[in-house]
């Protein structure tokens, strides 16, 4: 049998492994991402709070705190490089007690251990005029915080990764990994690959592939976090993220200002074993919104668009303790082989960082030669809605698709989605062109568009009707025709 | 940037807005623009393949196509036209709207300014149904665009949440093309549609219409496979204990319509809360002078019928506004117990004027009744009053004395 | 014995009560707005009937489907009869509206016709 060939394999398509993916292309390899789902930010990387963390809540010396404050530093080259969205807008941890503002204190020192800058404590007339809407008699404010829109970042990665040779084989779920003649064959559910190195940057998935790789014995909860989103004439009431004071595990609910201006509640944190169900329960959803309301005033019902949650991956030791990231090279068991345990937040913050972690590790085993044609510049799908009248006019004397408005929510136009279908990693679920678009994010959530939208998938790709899925396998639109030979509209 | 001039723009070309332009033309207003975001004229009526619409302006029952179609041939042989594929971007306190084509980009100054959008359907997200997040979650008008106009079946097996007539019709349509519908969950007392849709298209096929619950939980990691429903008790929230878990592959929401008032708010026309519109007055002008509304974008209708005949009202405002004839309204109109909404919302006191409101519950024989300053000035009695039926009564421009607010309650 | 109804005949949903004797007919009706509400009401007590609506595919069509109704109200226990041939019916384009897509369907006396035109699909 004939079996695909790779350099480099990395298990997990997530901000993770397309970090690591687009590090590893600055070098002349083959290299390919091993995703089990149809497309890259179906879990963790696309369910979080877009938050890109200052560095100051992690214990000094760990490698979250050391990869986050690099990441963080680094963030506003990456996004000009990559054309994704982040706003270094600061964030406020809010504290009305004199034990939260000795915990304050105590956090801004650890922050300074740490190198993360910008951090100072405010008070009530500081607090009033940077952040006006949060409720608290003093704060730590973070000026170096920020936000980014996490599918974007991710996507803008991964494109830039597969711009630069790196192969996306989606739907391909690693089922096995054994090691024989010098080199990893990696089963999957699509198929058999080899590789000289592997990368387990699974996520979720972690713990398993962990095993698969032979080094045993990690321990990987979920943290599972509901959100509310709210509708976007909220966004003007919150310039940045607003915290309570964290606890030692766990930061708290929050709400957060996202990239593009609306408002999100949350998360809570309930450990799961279960890392497939992001159903939200009524009791979450109510305790967001009362939680939240203690140091925000405006979670109204009526601006609920949509709710989701995110899993967490932690590893923990025998006691339950979360641990650090765990990012190692075991020769003696694996070789040829970089593992990732427990890659949870600040993960958003610290990919890139990670992503030159993991490759310093493999250019320590291996010389690799450089790849001079590597470009990290990516350009984004333009969007419409972001221009000037005088933009756009000229952009749609070029290409008239930029003057049919698909989605009127969110103002996406016909030649964005034709971008978005026509995607470099091949992604062809419905959710992938919302994600790419913002089309069907809006207030009426796909009630105008989506139509249309499935309709020009299908005739781009030739799919048949009961092929278009929403965002997973299974996660099927339509049970085909209703006349049979009719076609679609 | 091109800019042209039209004495009137019409935003929307549905029910409201055909008829609001072919009745300006007839006042003498040739210099008429409609504006329509879709391929087509018609608005919503073109996915409404069900027959039922017209009785009143036409004396008949015709599906939704043959409705529309009736207005569109009344512009055409007027010699007017629909701009279509144009999507207005903007509009400003002093009409100016900023439109996009294939075209290109175009900015249009009008003298006068019909709003008549629409609605949009509320969705699960605004509803906050817990549970998970699968595919097969459709809202009613969606479903009934993919199966009408798409071609495309949408599931085997469906649970309807929420009584409103799209849900009830979508219904019978899922069952008429052979698919399992396991019931209508309406979280409400009463249902939120017209009791002939209760008969014709869920009593006629077995459906059961389940009031007082609430679907609590959807289930399915990728389609859905299931909901699960609770009783609700009266201050609406799950009894514990009555949960029921429905197998299904589709859920239909049929669980409100939102006036589609994204660029009135832009413009800064101020809103009622109540129903979402703008606050008019007795000429439907809006706020902002010469811009007005009518149809489902002021108020939800139950019917097309009325949404068309308010938009000719507003399209007789529009022309006496550009005449320079509107008399001033200083008298406002107010909702008293019973009442959810009223409309207008401010009158001059200078004409009878017709008030539309819903009451806020189900109420058997009753009167609506309108007072000034404690002053009853009109009556209407009826027979019953239910809030999916729009109640019409005349306020008499000779009853009502002086500026004090007018109230208008269901006893 | 009473019987109630709610006429589906206009949006005023009347609720019709009719006093019916033993064998089942109609002595009395009262609730009707309108004569034509009594019509329906005697109708449903005797033989219920009903328009329906759905669609029939278009071959060579710029839309796939061409909405249809009924000229007449059918029998309302055929109605899944009357659905089988509209579902197994095609027509090419074009269609206009007001065509007669099945003619007599089921020999009931009423057609089945479109509600909407169809051009030929653009080559």
């Amino acid at each position: 049998m004939c079996v695909r060939l790779y350099d480099v394999i990395i298990i997990g398509g997530g901000v993770v492994g397309s970090a690591i993916a687009r590090e590893l292309a600055r070098y002349r390899l083959s290299i390919a991402v091993m995703e089990k789902n149809p497309d890259i930010v179906c879990e963790t990387s696309g369910r979080n709070s877009g938050v890109v963390h200052g560095g100051f809540a992690y214990d000094p010396g760990t490698l979250k705190a050391k990869l986050c404050v690099e990441g963080n530093q680094g963030m506003d080259a990456l996004a000009k490089e990559l054309g994704f969205r982040f706003l270094r807008c600061g964030k406020v941890l809010v504290g009305r007690t004199q034990e939260e503002y000795e915990s304050l204190q105590r956090t801004m020192a650890q922050g300074a251990v740490n190198g993360a800058t910008g951090l100072s404590l405010i008070g009530r007339d500081e607090l009033r005029r940077i952040c006006p809407e949060a409720v608290g008699e003093f704060a730590m404010y973070s000026s170096t915080s920020g936000v980014l829109d996490p599918f974007g970042y991710t996507v803008a990665i991964a494109e830039n990764a597969a711009a630069n040779g790196v192969r996306y084989h989606l739907c391909h779920q690693v089922t096995g990994l054994s090691r024989r003649d010098g080199l990893w064959h990696v089963q999957t559910t699509k198929g058999a690959y080899a590789a000289r190195y592997v990368v387990n940057a699974a996520g979720l998935g972690c713990g398993v592939i962990s095993d698969m790789l032979g080094i045993t014995g990690y321990r990987v909860i979920g943290s599972k976090g509901d959100y509310i989103i709210l509708d976007k004439h909220t966004g003007p009431l919150l310039p940045m993220p607003i915290y309570p004071v964290p606890s030692n595990t766990y930061m708290g609910i929050h709400v957060t200002n996202t990239t593009d201006g609306n408002v999100i509640v949350g998360p809570n944190a309930e450990m799961t074993e279960d890392f497939a169900y992001y159903g939200v329960p009524q009791r979450n959803i109510d305790y967001l919104a009362e939680s939240a309301s203690q140091i925000w005033p405006h979670i109204h019902k009526q601006d609920y668009i949509r709710n989701y949650s995110g899993i967490l991956p932690k590893w923990v030791d025998e006691n339950g303790v979360i641990q650090d990231f765990k990012i190692e090279m075991k020769p003696e068991i694996a070789p040829n082989a970089v593992n990732l345990v427990g890659i949870e937040s600040p993960g958003l913050t610290a990919a890139v960082p990670i992503g030159r972690m993991v490759a310093r590790m493999l250019r320590e085993c291996e010389a690799f030669e450089e790849n001079e044609a590597f470009n990290p510049v990516r350009r984004p799908i333009v969007r419409f809605a972001e221009l000037t009248d005088e933009e756009r006019a000229d952009l749609i004397a070029r290409n008239p698709d930029y003057g049919e408005i698909v989605c009127r929510c969110e103002q996406v136009t016909r030649a964005e989605i034709l971008q978005a279908i026509h995607n470099p990693l091949g992604v062809q679920t419905v959710s992938g062109v919302k994600l790419r678009t913002r089309a069907m994010m809006g207030r009426c959530q796909g009630g105008y568009c989506q139509m249309r939208i499935a309709q020009m998938m299908e005739e781009e790709l030739g799919l048949p009707p009961q092929a278009l899925i929403s965002s997973r396998e299974g996660a099927y639109l339509f049970e085909g025709e209703m006349r049979k030979g009719g076609g679609c509209a | 940037m091109r800019t042209i001039r039209h004495d009137a723009v019409i935003i929307g070309g549905g029910p409201a807005g055909l008829a609001a332009a072919a009745e300006l033309d007839r006042l003498g207003v040739h210099d008429v623009l409609v504006i329509e975001r879709e391929k087509q004229p018609g608005g919503i009526l073109r996915q409404c393949i069900h027959e039922g619409f017209g009785l009143a302006r036409y004396g008949e029952a015709l599906s939704g196509p043959e409705y529309a179609q009736r207005l569109i041939d009344e512009l055409t042989s007027r010699g007017m036209k629909v701009m279509t594929d144009t999507t207005v971007l903007s509009l400003s306190q002093d009409r100016a709207l900023t439109v996009v084509s294939r075209e290109g980009i175009a900015r249009i100054e009008a003298g006068a300014v019909i709003l008549a959008m629409g609605c949009r359907e509320r969705t699960r997200g605004a509803l906050a149904i817990p549970g998970e997040r699968p595919a097969g979650v459709y809202t009613a008008g969606v479903a009934q665009a993919y199966m009408n106009l798409y071609n495309r079946m949408i599931g085997r097996r469906a649970v309807i949440l929420g009584s409103g007539d799209i849900g009830m019709i979508m219904a019978r349509r899922l069952t008429l093309e052979g698919a399992q519908v396991e019931g209508v969950y309406e979280i409400m007392d009463t249902p939120s549609g017209l009791p002939r849709n209760i008969s014709q298209c869920l009593d006629d096929y077995g459906i059961p219409l389940n009031l007082s619950h609430t679907i609590t939980e959807i289930h399915g990691g990728a389609r859905v496979t299931g909901v699960t429903v609770s009783a609700v008790d009266a201050q609406l929230k799950p009894v514990p204990g009555t949960q029921r878990y429905i197998p299904c592959d589709t859920v239909i929401l049929s669980v409100g319509l939102i006036p589609e008032n994204e660029l009135s708010l832009e413009a800064g026309i101020a809103l009622d809360p109540r129903t979402r519109g703008a606050l008019v007055d007795e000429h439907l002008q809006t706020g902002c002078p010469g811009v007005f509304a009518a149809g489902n974008v002021l108020h939800v209708h139950d019917l097309a019928d009325d949404a068309s005949l308010e938009a000719e009202a507003a399209a007789r405002s529009a022309a006496a506004y550009l005449r320079g004839e509107l008399p001033c309204c200083g008298v406002s109109v107010v909702c008293g117990a019973g009442v959810r909404y009223a409309l207008p919302q401010r009158v001059s006191g200078g004409q009878d004027v017709p008030l539309a409101l819903r009451v806020s519950r189900a109420m058997g024989p009753c009167s609506i009744v309108l007072r000034q300053a404690g002053r009853e000035i009109g009556r209407k009695r009826v027979i019953r009053a239910l809030p999916a039926e729009m109640i019409h009564v005349t306020l008499k421009a000779d009853q009502i004395g002086g500026c004090e607010e007018i109230e208008v309650s269901a006893e | 014995m009473n019987r109630s109804l709610t006429c589906i005949v206009c949006p005023n949903g009347c609720t019709i009560t009719a006093e019916l004797d033993e064998h089942g007919a109609v002595c009395a009706l009262s609730g009707a707005a309108c004569p034509r509400g009594e019509a329906y009401a005697r109708q449903e007590i005797e033989r219920p009937m009903r328009m329906i609506a759905s669609s029939v595919r278009v071959t060579g069509g710029a839309a796939p489907l061409v909405s249809v109704r009924m000229t007449k109200p059918i029998p309302k226990g055929e109605i899944m009869r009357v659905m089988e041939a509209i579902r197994s019916a095609s027509v090419p384009a074009p269609v206009a509206a007001g065509d007669v897509i099945i003619a007599d369907v089921l020999g009931l006396g009423s057609d089945v016709i479109a509600t909407r035109s169809i051009d030929q699909k653009a080559v």
